[in-house]
């Protein structure tokens, strides 16, 4: 419950013993594959690296939750988990249709991230609209004095007994780039599920790959969807639930959740990974 | 967090609810096996009374877990139970017979491995997150996996990905007096099946939607444990309803019919009491009525 408002629980510093275990759990899964299927090691570390990108693009957006939307927070007015899914979903459509036409990589994932970034930067500029059309309240960061990139000063726009209200352009910048980010890690994860189920499937159904393809892409697709929820949510208990942008304080707390989520990934990877697997069946 | 917003005490104890959920989640599954045993496929309702069961739990699941405060909202909760749920679940199909008992053992590993990372890496410090997130993928898995069954009445791999048999008509070259032989072999159908389809993504956010309103809605000092709990049943047979209208696709006509016939029912009586609930709850009722227009000269 964000009513609360309470503080984070364990302040900003890195949870030792935690780590360490995460480490383990992390080479345990990498391990597990290898003895499994050593072809699939390579998709796992890309589902690992796809996770901790989702959880370092999250930390840019700027999320404000209710009271964002009672003009009392900056940041767009909604949860984590929705924006999240916005732009990782976006992003998604577009990696998944770059694929398609192309089978190219690198263009795929730019894609991905193109479509991630191009839905925030939507998002901004439409709720900054509301903010000051329809609401009337001007941008202004309750965090900082100054705005890191435009220089614009910000306690004499902001009202009393708020935390600064609106979208500055260094949240703006933020959520793009957090777009991005996300997209670019939710569009490998996409595709990496996508080849090993391809040549896996075909395989152990024994049918051609053409007819296995709309399987591996819908299967591709909705554990992408998964794991970009998951991700997305570990993220967001990171930073409880809001954040302003790259200059919030709480954005020096991201190198534990790119930890945890690569932790979270690398099980759920090898969880996943287990559907081509040569068990059960 | 060390402040814990106290909801209301509860009648039910939530260990005793949780074993409910689970026994008639699991139970239920098996029951549409009854397809195959008798060859019709009017069994597969149970599998929707197995996921309500199974959200009936994860609703005080998530009570539990959002009375402390996470400061993400109670959505969150719903959204990260299915995206655990979803992964375990698709993977614990593979396994035939024991699909269930499976899916169960799977989704409570990687809950529990999710929920020490949000505990101990990611420092919350929630004495019930791991237990509340091992039980939300639980909840996340056995909600799929019925809705699964109740639309296709099966929960087993292999007949969630086929959707239908095309055959494929090949000369086999001529036998002996002149006569042409054919080969004819079937050729599963990949793309028009609850998973190739995608339809299970439906499943996915149709569950999450379930799991996740009753308490977001029903939170506050006023809550009270039967309300919210009929509020989960009510919205659990809105989601059957729509999944009874995928399940025409995959059982058939008369089990589509008996799928959406006992959801609706069900709905309807749920969502009556949630009503008769409410009004017992609140302070003061008042049925709004339509604006009387008023005539020019009055």
């Amino acid at each position: 419950m964000s009513a609360l408002g309470g503080k984070a629980a364990g302040g900003d510093g890195i949870n030792l013993t935690g780590t360490i275990v995460g480490i383990v759990i992390i080479l345990v899964s990498i391990g597990i594959t290898a003895v499994l299927g050593a072809s699939l090691i390579v998709p796992l570390i890309g589902i690992i690296i796809g996770g901790a990108l989702i959880a370092f693009g999250v930390h840019f957006v700027p999320v404000g939750g209710a009271p964002a939307a009672m003009g009392q927070a900056p940041g767009i007015a909604t949860g984590v988990a929705m924006l999240a899914a916005g732009a990782g979903l976006a992003g998604l459509f577009g990696g998944a249709w770059a694929y398609e036409t192309t089978g190219d990589f690198l263009i795929s994932i730019i894609g991905g991230a193109v479509g991630g970034g191009l839905m925030m930067a939507i998002t901004c500029l439409m709720v900054n609209a509301t903010y000051v059309f329809a609401m009337g309240i001007p941008a202004a960061s309750g965090k900082v004095a100054k705005d890191p990139i435009t220089g614009d000063t910000f306690p004499e726009y902001k009202s009393q007994g708020t935390e600064g209200h609106g979208l500055p352009f260094i949240s703006f910048v933020g959520g793009v780039i957090g777009g991005l980010i996300a997209g670019l890690g939710g569009t490998i994860i996409y595709i990496e599920l996508l080849n090993a189920y391809s040549t896996g499937l075909a395989t152990m159904m024994e049918a051609q790959a053409t007819a296995i393809q709309p399987l591996a892409i819908s299967l591709a697709g909705i554990f992408a969807i998964g794991f970009f929820l998951v991700n997305a949510v570990l993220a967001a208990y990171n930073i409880t639930g809001t954040i302003e942008g790259p200059h919030d304080p709480k954005f020096k707390r991201v190198p534990r959740a790119i930890i945890g989520c690569a932790v979270a990934s690398a099980f759920c990877g090898l969880i996943s990974l287990m559907l081509v697997m040569n068990i059960g069946m | 967090m060390t402040v814990k917003m106290e909801a209301s005490a509860g009648k039910m104890p939530h260990n005793t609810l949780m074993a409910y959920g689970l026994i008639v989640a699991v139970v239920g599954t098996y029951l549409t096996y009854l397809n195959v045993l008798t060859g019709v496929a009017i069994f597969s309702f149970f599998g929707g009374i197995a996921a309500v069961a199974a959200l009936w739990w994860g609703s005080d699941t998530i009570k539990h877990l959002c009375s402390y405060g996470l400061g993400t909202g109670v959505p969150s909760a719903g959204m990260i139970a299915f995206g655990s749920g979803a992964i375990a679940m698709i993977v614990g199909t593979k396994f035939g017979m024991a699909s269930p008992i499976v899916t169960l053992i799977l989704a409570a590993i990687l809950g529990a491995v999710i929920g020490y990372t949000a505990n101990n890496i990611i420092n919350m410090n929630i004495p019930v997150m791991v237990m509340s997130l091992m039980e939300l993928a639980v909840v996340g898995a056995l909600t799929m996996l019925g809705f699964a069954s109740m639309a296709t009445g099966s929960f087993q791999f292999k007949d969630l990905i086929v959707g239908s048999m095309s055959l494929s008509v090949s000369s086999a070259g001529t036998a002996a007096g002149g006569a042409q032989q054919f080969l004819v072999t079937a050729i599963p159908q990949y793309g028009n099946s609850l998973i190739g389809g995608a339809a299970l993504a439906v499943i996915f956010f149709l569950g999450a939607l379930a799991l996740q309103h009753p308490f977001n809605a029903c939170l506050g000092p006023n809550e009270s444990q039967d309300r919210t709990l009929m509020l989960a049943l009510s919205c659990g047979f809105l989601s059957m309803i729509a999944v009874a209208v995928i399940s025409f696709v995959f059982v058939g006509l008369l089990a589509g019919v008996v799928n959406l016939l006992i959801s609706l029912i069900a709905w309807f009586y749920c969502y009556k009491t949630y009503i008769d609930l409410s009004k017992r709850d609140a302070y003061a009722w008042l049925d709004s009525k339509p604006i009387i227009e008023v005539g020019g000269d009055e």
